[in-house]
C-alpha cells in the first residue's frame, strides 16, 4: 500500500491528484507550471505534497504524468531539424498537404508553413507498387546523395516517407539501413514504423511530427526519471497518451508521438470515470480553462476516438481521444467594434497577463471578469490561493465594454456571458449534428477552472437537464491519468474485399497485429495479465472514398465469418449515416487492434446519506438576467453527500467556482459529485 | 411586428442562426451518399427570410460561392406554403436560383404557428442529372436541354406528402438514380434539422425577436458593406480578362467589369462582356441586379478586407449589377450553362482586379487557375473491371499580397486525392505530383506556384477528362509592380518524339502507355520583384520553387546555388520599365495589340445590335476576318469594323434582322 500520484501539466497550472491506496482518500494540489524549466513543477509539486500532506516520495507506489514538452516543441517551432526523404517525384507531399486552404473566403488565407521546409525534403529513387511489390528498388546512390545533402543542411534527424510503405515497409527499411550503415546513431524514422496508414501526407506528417519531438521528449523523460529516482521515488514513472491510456516512460521515449495530446485525453478519461460513478450513460464533458474550452462526448464513460487531431498547426493521425475546442476559455477577451458589435474571443488574455481581475496586468475585459462583475467569482478563493479576484479591476475593464455598448457595467458583464454561451451553443450544436446525436439526452459534466461557472448556462441553452460537477473539477485530467489503463493501438492496411476468399489473408494480418499487441503489453510494458484485445476495421463500400471504423468480434476473423463483418458494417453505416446498401461489396481498408492492460482502479465507496439542508456560509448578490439575485454561497468542503439546495447559489472550492442559476436544484451524490438539475 | 432588438441580442441570435445553418450542413454531409457532397463538399445550406434573402450560412462547410443567394425568384413561383411543404428546382432558367442543372435546390417554409418565419434552403451538386453526357457537364454542349432533366419550381413534398410521380420522372431520367435519391433524402433531413433548430430559437426568444434578428443580421452586413464603399474614393474602376477559348477550339471570351463607386454604394457594370456563347460557359443570372454569381468575388473581397463581416445577403444591398441580356453573364434560354463555373471563377478574379484599382496595393494579385478537375475512365488490366475515378483537381496558387507570398499550390476549398488511394483504386501510375517551379509571378511577394501531375495509363480506350481547363494562353496578372504568373500546360508523352500539346482540350482518349502531364497556371506576383530581398530569392532557389534562370526576373544572379553579388547589383541597377499597378501577361499584351479595349468595345457594340442568335456566329466570323487583316494593328477599331462588315456581307437577311433588333 502506498500513494498513487497523477500529474497533469497545463499552460498555467500543474495539477496533482494523490490517491491513498489504503483509505482511498483523494488529495489534490495545483502549482504554477514552469514552461521555462519543464519538470521543475513536478519536483516542486512532490515537495509540496510532502510538506502539506506528509507523503514522502518513498511512499509513492505509482506515478503517471502527462508532459507538454512535445506539444510545446511543435507550437514553438523548436523541434529537431529534420530532413524528409520522399519518393522521387513527390517531394511536395508536405507542401501540398490536402490542398484546402484554412479559410476559403479569405483571399489572404495561407496554410501553415510545412513542418519540414521544401529544401529539406530530398528525393530518393525507388518505387513500390500499391500491392507492396517492388517496381524500382531503392537506389543506393540516390540515398547517399540525399544523406550527404541532409548533412550539409545540418539535419539532426531523418524521416523516411516513401509511397506505399503501408503495404510493405521494405523500401523504407532498406533506405534506413543504408543511412545507418554510413551514420550509425543518426536518428532515422520510417513512416511505416511510426504509423503504417495509407495516404502519403497523413503518414508522412505523423512521422515528421514524431521525428521532430522525439529527441526532446526522450531527453526530458530521461532527466525526469533521474530526478524522481534522486528524490527517492521508488517506481518507474508512467506517461499518459493521446489515446487515453498510459505507457511506461521508457516506451514514451521511443513513441513520443503518442503522448502529444494526452492532456485533453486524460481529462476525458477522468470525466468518463466520474460519469460512470454518478450513473449517467450519456455525458458531454465541458472543460474550460484560462485559454481553452473543450468538449467530449462520452457514452458509458467511453470517449470517441478520432484521427487527424491538431498538434499546433499539424495533424497527427494516430487514434486520439476526440476532444473538440469550442472557444478560448475564461480568458476570452470582449471587444466592441465601431459598428457597436460585441465580440467575445477568439483572442484570449491567456494566463499572462490573464483576466483583469487576476491583477497580473491584464487590462482588457474577459469572460472571467464578467463573472467577477456579476458577483459569481471573488466570494471564495481560487487556485489554492494562487489567484485573488480583484473585482474592482474587473469592473474597471468591463466599464469600457459597457460604455461602448451603452450599458452599465453589470449589464455589459451579462452581455459578455450571454454571448460567450451563445458562441459555445453554436459550436456544440455543430458537434452534435456531426455525430447525429440529440443533445437533450445528454448530461453536462463541467470541469476545469471555469467549466462549472458556465455549465448550467450552456446546459440550459442546449436543452440538457442535468449538470455534474465532480468533486475535484480542477484536477480531472490528473485523476484521468491516474486511472488510465495501459493502452496501445496497432494498424495494418490490407485493402481486401470482405469475402470468403480473402479470409486467410485477413487472419494472417490479424495474427500479426494481435502478436504485436500482446508483445507490447507483456514485453514493453511488463504487464502480467493477458490484457483486453479489441478489434476493429476501417470499412467502406467499394468505390467510396472514406472509411468508417467498425468494431469486430475476433471470432469473425478467426472463424472466417465475412458475412458477420459485412453485416456489422451495414449496421454501423446505417447508424452513422442513416442508410446502408446491403447488396454492395464491402471493402476492408485497414485492420485495427487495441490492447488494454487494465490498471488497478480505486473503488471509491459510496457514502449514502440522508437528504440534508446545508447552511450557506453567507448570501451574495449576483447580477442575473437584468436583476440582482440573492445567491447562497456554499463552501464545497461543507457540502457532504446528501446535501440539497436550490439555485441561485454559488459553490466555491479551491480549484473552481460553480454558478447555480435560479431554476436549478442541486444535490450531492454519494460520491461527492454535485448534481444540478434543471426544473 | 418587428420587436426592437439590441445589438447584443442580435449577436446571440446570429449565433443561433449560424448554429442552425451549420447543423444543416453537418447533417447533409453526414447522411449524403455521393462523393460530390461528402468529399468535394459541393453543397450549400442556409436560412432565408420569407422573401428569400439568405441571412445565415455555414462558415466553413460546403461551397463558398453561394453565401447570400437570393431565393426570391423560386419562392415566388409557388402559390402558397403550408407546414410540411418542401419545394424543388434545378432549372437554371426558373427564378435564377439554380445556376446549372446538376444543382438541385430545395426550400422549405418554417412556421411559428400560422406565421411563416423563414425558409430553410440548400442545394447539392448531383453527380448526374441525365442529358447528353455522363455527369451532365461538357463545355461542348450548346443548349440547356442537353444538360439533363429540368424540374421547374414545384412542391416535392406537399403538406408532408411526397409527390411520388415527380420523383419517379426525375429518377427515371438520370444515370445514377439511387445516388440522387440518397442525396435528396439527405437534403430533406438537413432541412428538417433547420426547422427543429429554428423552432428551438423561436421557443427560446419568441417569434418577434427571431423575426427582428433575421432582418437585423442582414442590416448589419449591409452597414459593414457600406462602410467599405465609403472608404473608397468615388470613381470608375475597370478590369477585364479572358477565357482562352469561348468554345472547344474557339476564340477568346472577354469578360469586362466597370465598378462605379458613389458614396456608400456601387454599380457593377458588366457591359462589354461577350455575347452568350455556343458552349456551356454561360452564366445564368436573369440580369438580377444582386445575383450571386457575379458577386462571389465581391464577397471574398469584402470578407478579406474585414473578416468580421456577416456573410449574408445584406452584403450585396449597396451593389447593383448591370448584366446585359443575351451576354455570357445573362444568357437567354436555351443557352447551355453547365460549365458556368469557369466563367464565374474568372469573374471572381476580375472583381479582385477592379477592387485593386480602387484600393491600390490592398488586394492580392491575380489568382491561379485553369488546371481543371481530372477524371479518368480506364480498365483494370488484371481484373478487366472498369474503373472510373476523380484523380485530382489540378490547382494553382494564390496571388502574392501585401502581407506575403501567395499560397503555393492551392487557393480554394478543393481537396486532393492521395496518390496512394488513386493508385490503389485506379490502374494508373502517378509519376510525379507537386509544385511547378517558376510558375508563380515574380514580385516583392511572389505569386503562388501552380501544381503539376504526370501519370501513365496502361489500357486501350482509357479516357481522361479535365473539366474547366483554361489559362493555357493568357495568365494571371501581377499587382503593385508584381509580374504575371505563368500559363499552364497539358501534354501527351512529353519529352518524346511524339509529344502532343493538348492545350485546353478537356477530353483525351489515350493509348496504352500514354503519359500525360497536366499543370495549373501560377498566380500573379505583388510588388516590385527587384525589391524582393535577395535572401528570399536565394531561399526560393534553394527550395526549388524558383530556378536560377527564374531568379533573373528578380534581378538576382545565382549560379550553382551561389549568389553572384556583382551581377545581381548590375541586374538591379539596369534600366527597366517602371512598375505598374497592374501588369498583364506577355501573351495578352501581344493579343491586345489588335484586340485592344477599344476594339473589343466596338465589336461588342456591333454584336449586341444583332439578334441574340447571330452574335456568337458573327463574333467568330469577325475574328476570322481580322486574323486575315495585315493592317489590323495600325488601327484596331477600324480593322474590327472592316472585319465585321466583310463578315456580314454574305448575309443580307442579317440587315433585316439587325433593323428589327434596333
Amino acid at each position: 500500500m502506498g500513494y498513487r500520484i497523477g500529474v497533469d501539466i497545463g499552460g498555467t497550472f500543474t495539477d496533482f491528484c494523490v490517491l491513498d491506496e489504503a483509505s482511498l482518500a483523494l488529495r489534490t494540489l495545483k502549482v504554477l507550471s514552469r514552461p521555462d524549466a519543464p519538470g521543475e513543477e513536478v519536483l516542486h509539486g512532490l515537495a509540496e505534497i510532502e510538506r502539506r500532506f506528509g507523503i514522502a516520495p518513498a511512499e509513492v507506489s505509482y506515478f503517471t504524468h502527462g508532459s507538454t514538452v512535445g506539444v510545446n516543441a511543435i507550437i514553438q517551432g523548436r523541434g529537431a531539424k529534420l530532413c524528409l526523404l520522399a519518393t522521387a517525384g513527390f517531394r511536395d507531399v508536405l507542401e501540398l498537404a490536402r490542398l484546402k486552404i484554412p479559410d476559403p473566403y479569405d483571399l489572404f488565407s495561407r496554410r501553415p508553413e510545412p513542418l519540414v521546409p521544401r529544401e529539406r525534403v530530398l528525393e530518393v529513387r525507388e518505387r513500390m507498387n500499391p500491392d507492396g511489390s517492388t517496381d524500382i528498388a531503392p537506389e543506393r546512390a540516390s540515398v547517399l546523395a540525399a544523406l550527404a545533402r541532409a548533412e550539409a543542411l545540418g539535419a539532426e534527424g531523418i524521416v523516411i516517407g516513401l509511397l506505399h510503405s503501408y503495404a510493405n515497409p521494405a523500401h523504407e527499411q532498406a533506405v534506413k539501413a543504408m543511412i545507418l550503415a554510413e551514420r550509425p546513431g543518426l536518428p532515422v524514422f520510417c513512416s511505416a514504423e511510426i504509423w503504417p496508414i495509407v495516404r502519403e501526407y497523413e503518414r508522412s506528417i505523423t512521422a515528421c511530427i514524431h521525428g521532430s519531438v522525439q529527441p526532446r521528449v526522450a531527453h526530458y523523460i530521461t532527466r525526469l526519471e533521474a530526478a524522481l529516482a534522486a528524490r527517492g521515488v521508488p517506481v518507474a514513472p508512467m506517461v499518459t497518451k493521446s489515446n487515453g491510456g498510459v505507457m511506461t516512460a521508457a516506451a514514451g521515449k521511443l513513441r513520443s508521438i503518442e503522448m502529444l495530446l494526452s492532456g485533453t485525453a486524460s481529462g476525458a478519461i477522468g470525466a468518463g470515470f466520474v460519469a460512470r460513478q454518478a450513473g449517467f450513460a450519456r455525458v458531454m464533458s465541458l472543460d474550460v480553462g484560462g485559454t481553452s474550452a473543450d468538449v467530449a462526448l462520452l457514452r458509458d464513460g467511453m470517449p470517441d476516438f478520432r484521427t487527424g487531431e491538431l498538434v499546433g498547426d499539424y495533424p497527427v493521425f494516430l487514434p486520439t481521444v476526440s476532444v473538440s475546442s469550442i472557444g478560448a476559455g475564461g480568458g476570452s477577451i470582449a471587444t466592441v467594434d465601431d459598428l457597436g458589435v460585441l465580440r467575445v474571443g477568439p483572442d484570449s488574455a491567456g494566463s499572462v497577463p490573464g483576466p483583469a481581475c487576476y491583477g497580473r496586468g491584464g487590462a482588457q475585459a474577459t469572460l472571467t471578469d464578467a463573472f467577477a462583475v456579476k458577483g459569481v467569482l471573488g466570494a471564495g478563493e481560487l487556485g489554492y490561493g494562487a489567484v485573488r479576484i480583484d473585482a474592482v479591476a474587473a469592473a474597471t475593464a468591463m466599464a469600457v465594454v459597457g460604455e461602448a455598448l451603452g450599458r452599465d457595467t453589470a449589464a455589459a458583464a451579462e452581455a459578455v456571458v450571454a454571448l460567450a454561451v451563445a458562441n459555445m451553443y453554436r459550436e456544440v450544436s455543430r458537434l452534435f449534428s456531426q455525430v447525429g446525436e440529440e443533445p437533450s439526452l445528454y448530461a453536462l459534466l463541467a470541469f476545469g477552472g471555469a467549466g462549472p461557472m458556465l455549465g448550467c448556462l450552456l446546459a440550459e441553452e442546449m436543452g440538457m437537464r442535468a449538470v455534474i460537477v465532480p468533486r475535484t473539477p480542477g484536477v480531472l485530467a490528473a485523476l484521468g491519468g491516474l486511472l488510465a489503463d495501459l493502452r496501445s493501438d496497432f494498424v495494418r492496411v490490407v485493402f481486401l474485399d470482405v469475402a470468403a476468399a480473402n479470409m486467410v489473408a485477413l487472419q494472417a494480418a490479424f495474427g500479426e497485429l494481435a502478436g504485436e499487441a500482446r508483445a507490447w503489453l507483456a514485453d514493453s510494458q511488463g504487464h502480467a495479465g493477458d490484457g483486453v484485445l479489441s478489434v476493429a476495421a476501417d470499412l467502406r463500400y467499394r468505390g467510396q472514398s472514406y472509411e468508417i471504423e467498425v468494431a469486430l468480434e475476433p471470432d469473425w476473423i478467426t472463424q472466417a465469418r465475412p458475412e458477420r463483418i459485412a453485416a456489422a458494417f451495414h449496421a454501423r453505416h446505417a447508424e452513422i449515416y442513416g442508410h446502408a446498401d446491403e447488396r454492395a461489396a464491402v471493402h476492408l481498408v485497414a485492420l485495427r487492434v487495441v490492447i488494454a492492460g487494465v490498471t488497478a482502479k480505486p473503488d471509491f465507496p459510496p457514502e449514502p446519506a440522508p437528504p440534508g439542508d446545508p447552511v450557506p456560509a453567507r448570501h451574495v448578490p449576483v447580477a442575473h438576467r437584468g436583476t440582482v439575485v440573492r445567491a447562497a454561497l456554499f463552501d464545497r468542503a461543507a457540502l457532504p453527500p446528501g446535501s440539497r439546495f436550490a439555485g441561485p447559489a454559488v459553490v466555491a472550492q479551491d480549484d473552481t467556482t460553480t454558478w447555480v442559476p435560479p431554476g436549478f436544484a442541486g444535490h450531492v451524490d454519494p460520491y461527492g459529485n454535485l448534481i444540478l438539475v434543471r426544473s | 411586428m418587428t420587436a426592437s432588438l439590441d445589438p447584443v441580442t442580435l449577436q446571440i441570435l446570429k449565433s443561433h442562426f449560424e448554429a442552425a445553418a451549420e447543423s444543416m450542413a453537418y447533417t447533409l454531409l453526414r447522411t449524403a451518399h455521393s462523393a460530390f457532397v461528402k468529399e468535394t463538399e459541393d453543397f450549400t445550406s442556409g436560412l432565408t427570410t420569407p422573401c428569400g434573402q439568405t441571412f445565415a450560412s455555414p462558415k466553413d462547410l460546403g461551397a463558398t460561392w453561394f453565401v447570400g443567394l437570393d431565393y426570391a425568384g423560386v419562392i415566388g413561383a409557388i402559390d402558397s406554403y403550408r407546414p410540411g411543404d418542401i419545394c424543388i428546382t434545378n432549372d437554371p432558367y426558373s427564378g435564377y436560383v439554380c445556376t446549372h442543372a446538376p444543382d438541385m435546390h430545395l426550400w422549405m417554409p418554417v412556421f411559428a404557428g400560422e406565421r411563416l418565419m423563414c425558409f430553410a434552403v440548400g442545394h447539392i451538386h448531383n453527380t448526374d442529372m441525365g442529358g447528353a453526357v455522363p455527369a451532365s457537364l461538357s463545355r461542348a454542349l450548346t443548349e440547356v436541354h442537353q444538360e439533363g432533366i429540368r424540374i421547374p419550381p414545384c412542391k416535392l413534398v406537399d403538406g408532408g406528402v411526397m409527390d411520388e410521380k415527380l420523383l419517379a420522372v426525375m429518377l427515371r431520367n438520370v444515370r445514377m438514380p439511387e445516388q440522387n435519391w440518397g442525396d435528396l433524402k439527405a437534403q430533406i433531413a438537413s432541412l428538417k434539422t433547420a426547422e427543429r433548430k429554428m423552432h428551438e430559437a423561436i421557443a427560446r426568444f419568441g417569434a418577434d425577436m427571431v423575426h427582428a434578428g433575421m432582418y437585423g443580421v442582414l442590416d448589419l452586413a449591409e452597414r459593414q458593406a457600406r462602410r467599405l464603399f465609403a472608404s473608397i474614393d468615388d470613381g470608375e474602376y475597370g478590369f477585364s480578362d479572358y477565357i482562352d477559348e469561348d468554345s472547344p477550339g474557339g476564340v477568346p471570351c472577354r469578360l469586362k467589369l466597370t465598378i462605379r463607386v458613389r458614396g456608400e454604394e456601387a454599380e457593377f457594370d458588366f457591359s462589354g462582356s461577350d455575347p452568350q456563347l455556343q458552349s456551356a460557359l454561360n452564366m445564368p443570372t436573369g440580369g438580377l441586379p444582386r445575383h450571386i454569381l457575379p458577386l462571389v468575388g465581391y464577397n471574398y473581397v469584402v470578407y478579406s478586407l474585414d473578416p468580421t463581416v456577416a456573410l449574408n445577403c445584406g452584403l450585396s444591398r449597396p451593389v447593383r449589377c448591370i448584366l446585359p441580356e443575351g451576354s455570357v453573364v445573362n444568357p437567354v434560354h436555351p443557352a447551355a450553362t453547365g460549365m458556368r463555373s469557369l466563367t464565374c471563377t474568372r469573374i471572381q478574379g476580375i472583381v479582385i482586379g477592379a477592387f485593386s484599382r480602387a484600393l491600390p496595393g490592398r488586394l492580392p494579385a491575380g489568382p491561379a487557375g485553369g488546371g481543371g478537375i481530372l477524371n479518368v475512365r480506364t480498365t483494370d488490366a488484371r481484373t478487366g473491371r472498369l474503373a472510373m475515378a476523380s484523380i485530382n483537381p489540378i490547382t494553382g496558387g494564390g496571388g502574392g499580397a501585401a502581407n506575403g507570398d501567395g499560397q503555393d499550390g492551392s487557393n480554394s476549398f478543393l481537396k486532393n486525392t492521395p496518390v496512394e488511394i488513386t493508385e490503389a483504386e485506379v490502374p494508373i501510375r502517378v509519376l510525379s505530383y507537386g509544385l511547378q517551379p517558376d510558375s508563380g509571378g515574380p514580385g516583392l511577394h511572389r505569386g503562388g506556384l501552380g501544381t503539376q501531375m504526370t501519370f501513365q495509363v496502361f489500357t486501350p480506350n482509357s479516357v481522361v477528362t479535365a473539366r474547366n481547363r483554361d489559362r493555357v494562353r493568357f495568365s494571371s496578372w501581377g499587382a503593385a509592380g508584381g509580374l504575371a504568373g505563368a500559363t499552364c500546360g497539358f501534354t501527351r508523352n512529353p519529352g518524346t518524339a511524339n509529344a502532343e500539346d493538348l492545350g485546353n482540350t478537356d477530353v483525351v482518349r489515350c493509348a496504352p502507355g500514354d503519359v500525360l502531364t497536366i499543370s495549373a497556371s501560377g498566380a500573379g506576383g505583388w510588388g516590385d520583384p527587384f525589391e524582393r530581398p535577395v535572401e528570399a530569392v536565394l531561399r526560393d532557389v534553394a527550395q526549388g520553387k524558383v530556378s536560377e534562370a527564374g531568379a533573373r526576373a528578380y534581378g538576382v544572379a545565382i549560379a550553382g546555388g551561389v549568389l553572384d553579388q556583382a551581377a545581381t547589383e548590375a541586374l538591379r541597377a539596369a534600366p527597366r520599365p517602371a512598375p505598374q499597378a497592374i501588369t498583364l501577361d506577355p501573351a495578352r499584351i501581344a493579343f491586345e495589340r489588335v484586340w485592344s479595349e477599344a476594339a473589343w468595345d466596338r465589336l461588342s457594340e456591333l454584336l449586341f445590335a444583332l439578334p441574340v442568335e447571330w452574335r456568337f456566329f458573327m463574333k467568330h466570323q469577325t475574328f476570322a476576318q481580322v486574323a486575315q487583316d495585315a493592317a489590323a494593328e495600325a488601327d484596331p477599331v477600324a480593322a474590327i469594323e472592316r472585319g465585321f462588315a466583310a463578315a456580314a456581307a454574305p448575309y443580307p437577311q442579317l440587315a433585316v434582322r439587325q433593323g428589327e433588333a434596333a
